[in-house]
């Protein structure tokens, strides 16, 4: 596809665009205290590589006529979309290896999933990076799960229905899915929920953990700018922490 | 990479346009005076390079970078800009980055390699 993109998918590619945002906010914010030197070191770079990312996406956008000032520091909270897991710190280790790793797990498959030619090489590019951020992820997941399996199956209950609603409807199949029908993306969201729980399922397999029944979504419910099914968002202190409100006076001008 | 090989990819890029004396010279110039700011290598060194177009003193760069975080990101751009703002021809230089194809260490010639593993840098 190389004509121009679809309302949806402007929509799309900002929701994976602050969703990386705020990824890189929280890897930023835990590199300071652990669980160890090695960890630290590894979300400094997970946080680099995802702002990299958002810069990139944003510059997409700004080609779709959307305002790059705003999109990087002029918004107001609600004008965020992303990921509901992503609203709020993470409150231990294991809950944050699993709202913020599976998170960047979905993140991934919904940008692989874009065929438009405004995105040649450089999601091949992303992927690359993404390479050591499941090496990261998916190697605490496994250990998290085998070795805490009650705290894994809480932080799995209480983050998987908003990732699985960041992804999409399973009502959005082949036939369905918009971005699909105007060939902006290659997978449905039915398809791209299948492979991360596909993936979710290979990470517990032998554990103690079962990946909980997924739910659907329903299409009714679902607000598709902001992928999520209910309110909420990033908080007054989060929103200053982005822009920087504190560091303001540092500032090269 | 050297100076000879810059326009022999992608990014719109076509293999078999001649390249003029004049973007020669604006290439070596790149190379002669804009570094890695992490290496000690120059960007066309690296293959960051990918074309330089020159139309009438306009000059269009496509380059790209080994890093989507780059944190000289920007700082590259000027340092380019500038390097070829003093270039007697040159009235206007638009930076375009690129990702396709995506680089990688591929396009490091030996001389580079044995330069950054001198430096310390692993590849």
């Amino acid at each position: 596809m190389s004509d121009g993109w679809p309302p949806e998918a402007v929509d799309y590619v900002q929701a994976i665009a602050d969703t990386k945002l705020m990824l890189s906010h929280w890897y930023a914010e835990q590199a300071f205290i652990g669980p160890n030197i090695q960890d630290n070191i590894a979300l400094f770079s997970l946080t680099q590589d995802e702002y990299g990312q958002v810069r990139q996406f944003f510059l997409q956008l700004e080609g779709q006529g959307l305002d790059g000032d705003r999109l990087r520091s002029d918004r107001e909270r609600e004008e965020f979309h992303n990921a509901a897991t992503t609203d709020e710190p993470a409150p231990d280790w294991t809950r944050f290896e699993v709202r913020f790793g599976l998170t960047d797990r979905a993140a991934h498959l919904m940008f692989d999933a874009i065929v438009h030619d405004d995105f040649a090489g450089l999601t091949e590019k992303m992927s690359e990076e993404e390479y050591s951020h499941f090496d990261f992820h998916d190697g605490w997941l496994e250990h998290l799960a085998d070795a805490e399996p009650e705290a894994f199956r809480a932080a799995l209950a209480e983050s998987l229905p908003d990732v699985l609603t960041f992804i999409g409807p399973a009502a959005y199949d082949d036939d369905t899915d918009p971005l699909v029908t105007a060939g902006f993306t290659d997978r449905s969201a039915a398809e791209l929920r299948g492979a991360f729980l596909d993936h979710l399922e290979g990470i517990v397999e032998g554990t103690a953990v079962t990946v909980p029944d997924p739910d659907p979504v329903a299409l009714e419910e679902w607000d598709e700018r902001r992928r999520r099914v209910a309110g909420g968002g990033i908080g007054a202190d989060v929103l200053d922490s982005i822009r920087g409100t504190g560091n303001e006076e540092f500032a090269v001008r | 990479m050297s100076t000879q090989n810059v326009r022999v990819t992608g990014s719109g890029a076509d293999p078999s346009q001649d390249v003029s004396e004049l973007e020669r010279r604006l290439v070596d110039r790149i190379d002669a005076d804009v570094m890695d700011p992490h290496i000690p290598v120059s960007l066309v060194e690296m293959g960051m390079i990918y074309d330089v177009r020159y139309d009438d003193g306009d000059v269009t760069v496509d380059m790209t970078y080994p890093c989507m975080g780059c944190p000289a990101y920007q700082m590259i751009q000027e340092d380019v800009t500038h390097c070829l703002l003093s270039v007697e021809e040159v009235e206007d230089v638009e930076i375009e980055v690129v990702w396709d194809p995506v680089w990688s260490k591929d396009r490091l010639d030996e001389d580079v390699q044995r330069k950054l593993r001198e430096s310390g840098t692993a590849i």
